[in-house]
Formats: C-alpha cells, sequence, structure tokens
C-alpha cells in the first residue's frame, strides 16, 4: 500500500502519514549521533564522526569539523544527516542572522533563528517536486532575552526547546541515558562530561577518541559581555575523553565485582 | 544607392526658417539628424513640467466644510479656469458619493473628477462586500491611501471628505500630498485664505441652520469677491443624520447685490475726503 | 514650520512636539498630535510632509507590533530605531519619504535612549536633539544647560526655557507645544505649552 503513496512528498498516504518526511527522518536514526546539553553556565554539543581512516586528512575542510557549525556569534548548531543538505541549512541560517543583524543592529533571538530555519524545512514537506532536508539539527545559543538555549528540530519543520536531547543513530538510547543523569542546575564542566558519556554509550566503540568526537561549548565572558564558542581540538580533547573513559573502566569493574 | 532627398535628415539646415527657435546657437540640436525644432530652453524636462501644469484645466476655487450643531455644512463656488481663461462658470464641485458622503474638489479637474468618482466606486463596494455604510473616517482613508500611492507623480487636489456615519458628523481633509487630517473646519482652494476670514470670524459650535447655510454662502461669496478664480455660484450643503440636501445655488452676482445694494457703500470702494 | 526636540534625562525621555497642521501658508489645525506611541515604552516624534508624515509612521508601528505578535517579545529601542532606519534608507533610492523624526524610549535593562533620523536615513543616539529651524535656538541652549544626571522636573523646565525661545526668535513660531516623558512606566503627557 505503502508503496502508492510514498513517491511524492507532498501527498498524504490513507493513513494519514507522509511517508517521504518519515524515511527523512529514518535516514538520519542512522547518521552519526549528536547530544546537547544545557547547562546553567553555557550549552554543549557532542557529535560522533563516522569518516574515520588513517588516510584521511584531518585537517582538511570538511573532516576536521564534520558536524559543527558557527551560525552567528552567538549560536552553534550541530547536525546529523545528509551532510550535503546540512550546508545549505547552515548557509540559510547564517544569512538569516546577518539579515536580521543588518535590519535591527542587534543579533537575532536564539528562538527566531530556529522557527525562521523550521518554516524553510516545512516548505519541503509541502510544496511538490521537492524533497525533504534529511538533516537534524541541535542549536546551542544565548540571546539576552532567555539566556541559554538548546533547541533541536527535525525534516519535518518540527522544533523544540530542550535540557538535554539527542540526535542521530541510538538517539533513544541517548535520551535514555540523559534521562537518567541529568540533573537541574547542571554545570558546564558536568555537562561536558556527561555528554561524552553518554556517546561512549551509544557509539559502537566502547573507548573514545579524539578523531571519533567532535566537541564544542557556547559559554559566555560575562565580564566582556561576550559569547564564547569553543570547539576542542584534539589535544585538548584527549584529556577529557581520557578522564571520562577511566570513570567508565573504574565503574565497569565495580559492577562486575 | 537609392537616395531620398530630405534636406532635414540630408544635412545640416540652413534656411533661417529651418532654425527658427535659434537653436542652434544654444547649442541645442548636435547632431543633424536631431534637427527637430525644440523649445530653446535650457532645461527641456522641467520646462515640459511647467508647460503641462500650464495648460491643465484647474479649479481656482474655494470650498469649505464645517461641523456645527446641527451638522456638517459644506458650500463651494464654481468656477473652472486654465490660467487667466475661465473655461467655466457652472462646474460642480461637489460630488455626491453616497446619500451620506460628500467630496470637495480643488486643484486639477480632471484629478479630482476621477478619483473622487473612483472613491465613490471604492464606497459602493465596501457596502455590498460589508452590508453597511462606510465610514467617514474609512472612507478619507481609502482616498488618502490612493494618493498616497500616486504621489510626486503630479496629481493636483485638495478635497474635504464629509459626511455622517455611526460616530455623528464627520469632516476630513485630504490632499494629492497623501496628507488626511480629521477637523471641524475646513476651507481649501486659492480662495480659502479670503474664505477662512469670514469663516473664522462668523463661525459658532451652536450655530442654527439658517446661521450656518448663511455663513457658509457669505464665506464663499466674500472669497469669490476677492479671489479672481472663484466665482460663479454658491452650493452650500448641509448632511444630518438623514444624508446630505443641498439648500443653496446662489449666482455671486446676484448675491453681491443682495449683499450690498448700494455699491458706493462697499468696503472696497473708498472716497478720500480731501479728493477734490 | 515643524519643531520637534528630546531630551534624555536620568531615568527618563521627554519629547516636545509642535500642535500645528499646516497646509502651505494656512494653518488647517491647532491640536494635532506629532508624538505618536509606537507600543508601550516607545515613542515617534515625526516632521516632514505631511503624508510621508502620517504613512511612514503607520507603517513602522504596524511592523513593529506584527513583530511583537510573531515573536511573542517587543523590540528594544535600538532595534526598533535601526529597522526605521534601515525602511527609510531602502525607501531613499525608490519613492523617499520626507520625514524627520526622534524615537523616544526605555528599556528594561539599557534605560532611557533618544534616537535622532533625518529624512537621508542618518541615525544618532543622542542626549538632546531636535528638527526644524525652533531647534538651532534650542540646541544650543541646552549645550549649555544639559547635565546627565537630569530629573523630569529640570527637563520640564528646560522644555518650557526652549518653547519660550523660539516663541520669540523664531518668526514662523508655532502657537502650541505638547510635552510627553517616556520613562519606566511607560508614555505620559506632561505639560501643552
Amino acid at each position: 500500500m505503502a508503496r502508492r503513496y510514498d513517491s511524492r512528498t507532498t501527498i498524504f498516504s490513507p493513513e494519514g502519514r507522509l511517508y517521504q518526511v518519515e524515511y527523512a527522518m529514518e535516514a538520519i536514526s542512522n547518521a552519526g549521533s549528536c547530544v546537547g546539553i544545557l547547562a546553567k553556565d553555557g550549552v554543549v554539543l557532542a557529535a560522533e564522526k563516522r569518516i574515520t581512516s588513517k588516510l584521511l586528512d584531518t585537517q582538511a575542510v570538511g573532516v576536521r569539523r564534520e558536524k559543527m557549525y558557527r551560525l552567528d556569534d552567538h549560536i552553534a548548531c550541530a547536525v546529523a544527516g545528509i551532510t550535503a543538505d546540512a550546508n545549505i541549512l547552515v548557509n540559510t541560517c547564517r544569512l538569516q542572522a546577518q539579515r536580521y543583524l543588518f535590519t535591527y543592529q542587534e543579533p537575532m533571538p536564539v528562538d527566531q533563528l530556529v522557527r525562521s530555519l523550521c518554516d524553510t524545512k516545512q516548505g519541503y514537506t509541502q510544496f511538490g517536486g521537492l524533497r525533504p532536508f534529511g538533516v537534524s539539527l541541535l542549536y546551542a545559543g544565548w540571546d539576552k532575552q532567555r539566556g541559554f538555549q538548546l533547541y533541536q528540530s527535525d525534516p519535518s519543520g518540527n522544533y523544540g526547546g530542550w535540557k538535554a536531547t539527542a540526535i542521530g543513530a541510538n538517539h533513544q538510547a541517548a535520551t535514555n541515558v540523559l534521562q537518567g543523569d541529568y540533573k537541574e542546575d547542571i554545570t558546564l564542566e558536568e555537562a561536558i562530561k556527561l555528554v561524552i558519556k553518554v556517546l561512549s554509550k551509544t557509539m559502537d566503540s566502547t573507548t573514545l577518541s579524539p578523531d571519533k568526537v567532535e566537541l564544542a561549548t557556547l559559554s559566555r565572558d560575562e565580564e566582556a559581555g561576550k559569547v564564547l564558542y569553543r570547539v576542542y581540538e584534539p589535544a585538548e580533547l584527549k584529556p577529557v575523553l581520557d578522564a571520562v573513559n577511566a570513570d567508565m573502566t573504574k565503574e565497569k569493574e565495580k559492577e562486575n565485582k | 544607392m537609392m537616395r531620398i532627398s530630405c534636406p532635414l535628415i540630408d544635412g545640416p539646415a540652413t534656411s533661417a526658417a529651418q532654425d527658427a527657435c535659434g537653436l542652434r546657437e544654444l547649442g541645442v540640436g548636435g547632431a543633424p539628424v536631431d534637427s527637430f525644432p525644440l523649445p530653446a530652453v535650457q532645461d527641456i524636462d522641467s520646462f515640459e513640467r511647467e508647460v503641462v501644469e500650464y495648460v491643465k484645466p484647474n479649479h481656482g476655487t474655494t470650498t469649505l466644510g464645517f461641523i456645527f450643531q446641527g451638522g456638517v455644512i459644506i458650500a463651494v463656488d464654481s468656477r473652472a479656469s486654465q490660467g487667466s481663461y475661465i473655461s467655466s462658470q457652472t462646474v460642480k464641485k461637489v460630488i455626491e458619493i453616497n446619500p451620506y458622503l460628500l467630496g470637495t474638489m480643488a486643484g486639477g479637474a480632471a484629478d479630482c473628477q476621477f478619483w473622487e468618482r473612483n472613491l465613490g466606486r471604492q464606497c459602493r463596494l465596501y457596502e455590498l462586500a460589508n452590508g453597511k455604510r462606510i465610514t467617514v473616517r474609512g472612507a478619507s482613508k481609502l482616498l488618502a491611501n490612493t494618493m498616497f500611492s500616486y504621489r510626486g507623480m503630479g496629481l493636483s487636489m485638495g478635497t474635504m471628505v464629509a459626511g455622517w456615519d455611526e460616530a455623528g458628523p464627520g469632516l476630513y481633509y485630504v490632499d494629492s500630498d497623501g496628507q488626511r487630517t480629521k477637523g471641524k473646519l475646513f476651507s481649501v482652494g486659492s480662495g480659502s485664505l479670503y474664505a477662512y476670514g469670514v469663516l473664522d470670524e462668523g463661525y459658532r459650535w451652536d450655530l442654527s441652520v439658517e446661521e450656518a447655510v448663511e455663513l457658509g454662502l457669505r464665506s464663499i461669496y466674500h472669497a469669490t469677491f476677492r479671489d479672481a478664480a472663484s466665482g460663479g455660484t454658491v452650493s452650500v450643503y448641509h448632511v444630518t443624520q438623514e444624508g446630505w440636501t443641498k439648500v443653496r445655488g446662489e449666482d455671486v452676482g446676484e448675491l453681491h447685490f443682495r449683499f450690498y445694494p448700494d455699491p458706493a457703500k462697499h468696503p472696497c470702494n473708498s472716497v478720500d475726503p480731501l479728493a477734490v | 514650520m515643524d519643531f520637534l526636540c528630546g531630551i534624555r534625562g536620568r531615568d527618563f525621555v521627554m519629547v516636545c512636539s509642535d500642535t500645528s497642521a499646516v497646509q502651505s501658508i494656512v494653518t488647517m489645525k491647532q491640536d494635532e498630535d506629532k508624538l505618536v506611541p509606537v507600543d508601550s515604552h516607545r515613542l515617534f516624534a515625526i516632521s516632514g510632509e505631511a503624508g510621508d508624515r502620517v504613512n511612514f509612521s503607520e507603517y513602522i508601528i504596524a511592523n513593529v507590533r506584527l513583530y511583537a505578535l510573531r515573536n511573542g517579545s517587543q523590540l528594544s529601542t535600538k532595534a526598533v530605531a535601526n529597522f526605521t532606519r534601515s525602511e527609510l534608507a531602502t525607501a531613499l533610492r525608490k519613492s523617499p519619504y520626507q520625514t524627520n523624526l526622534l524615537m523616544a524610549g526605555y528599556d528594561e535593562g539599557s534605560g532611557p535612549a533618544l534616537y535622532w533620523c533625518d529624512y537621508l536615513a542618518t541615525l544618532h543616539h543622542m542626549n538632546i536633539c531636535g528638527t526644524g529651524y525652533g531647534s538651532y535656538f534650542v540646541l544650543s541652549m541646552w549645550d549649555k544647560l544639559w547635565h546627565p544626571d537630569l530629573s523630569q522636573d529640570e527637563a520640564l523646565e528646560l522644555m518650557r526655557k526652549a518653547v519660550a525661545e523660539v516663541r520669540a526668535r523664531l518668526v514662523v513660531a508655532p502657537p502650541k507645544y505638547l510635552v510627553k516623558v517616556v520613562d519606566k512606566d511607560g508614555i505620559r503627557t506632561v505639560a501643552e505649552l
């Protein structure tokens, strides 16, 4: 039955479903996962890098940063899904953010940027001849109206604000871990540990290494009144991963005893 | 090769007749192909614009409107002029938009007639769409919006939209700059300054209807007396809850002799007591 | 002759405008309010060609309200001022609006703000400002008298002095003036001079 209704994005099936949109979401469930946590003093984003090969030029564009994008001075995002599609969306976001700045001479509120992108995504589920974007995004941002914020959006154009969330492969498992371990008033430092712990539990490999993980934080220098976006370089990432790896092995030993 | 002999195209005009405007001296014309006779002016564009304004039939006009205890009074003259030429003495300067709405006309005759009829059309459509009469406020805004969208394109009109709606009597001034102001008392046109003089002096809120009609009549009469571009007949309209009625239409010449039966006693005719 | 002026005080902005509606040499109206509210804590003082004045301010105000409805938050004074400027600048090379305007606002956090914008879309944040011939007399006076700690009573006194000076010196001085203030409590009319 489905065959008759899934070739066009703009046609509902008799059960009231839009198969192409659901397939797009399915595509993301197989992509490298991203996890985001909203802490009281910042937001942390982490992503799984799937392309690993010793032949890879790790410094090349598109390899060094696979999933983390800065959208404006005060907003960053992590993407899961088709990277080529993501590039288009990231470009749209950056354009919107700069247009807003140009008109109002003020940074664009995070929720407005998310909504503007989701309006674009929604359009691709309704107009004929188009295919939805196969991308889910996590947005981390700060604005003066609402402080630190974490949003998630999917190919249908749905979006929402979260304290902690995950997209991509095993996102269900990741969400379960987050639900167990997330505390209100978590600090950025704790959030970084938690996010890596979540990744290590959802990724296939048991021990994490810098070439498999991307980590970025968004925090604020209160004195200068500036938003700080920091992507961890492999050298910086290594001690963080090692610490978590060590914790995990300890825990396992405990369990074994 | 075949050639058609045409002195205007073939070469520079040599005879004086072909340079009647003295173009060559002014450096107008250039290449021989352009020897169209052009006006001998420095700036053709602004000259042309000026000339068009000059040929346009204009209402050298006096119109006025005011709200008082008994409703709204609208009074207008009926002269149309083109420069110093009086082109008509019987122009209808009040357009009856519907039984409850009036518009007055001052400025370009064609602009006023066309756009106020257009306003009438819009108001009728509003009635059909909404099943109720448009307010004076709404009608005047429709006209102002139209005017604003054509701003700077050469329209020339100064109008008053007057009428009665659920809010009571209404009077708005709307012009081709897009200005729209609500008010109790307005006068528009070349004779408006004269009309204001009489109107402001005689206006009170509690005027009786007869007094108000008389005030409108006299204000227009005095304006036509001083303003060469205003004249003809005075029309006075009265708007009440029941809609408008035309109450007067009198020739200003006859009014003159009614107001001043003895021309020698008219204030503009002074006699020097020292003259011999 | 349009006259607008504004003062930014310690925790408020005070603006003054004449109330005449003029058509060539005729005063059509003596009670035109040219200080129009944009939202609860922001107002425009607008001068310039009659039609442009009303149309432009109505357009901006409608857009600011639309923003508030769409986004559930109000634009700051700075944002409104820059939005206005950009609209004016976009229109400048198409169908320009002949309007000079002052924009007064009060924001939670950043406090009072006073912006001056001319028809060429030049925008400045100001402590004192004005438009029209009347402002020439007033600006110099206020340059001398203004200080950052100005209270509302002091500012009103400056307004009275300014209006008195305009009345005394300007040939085409308007007869009536309106003074409004914007502070943390919103917009209020404080005097008719």
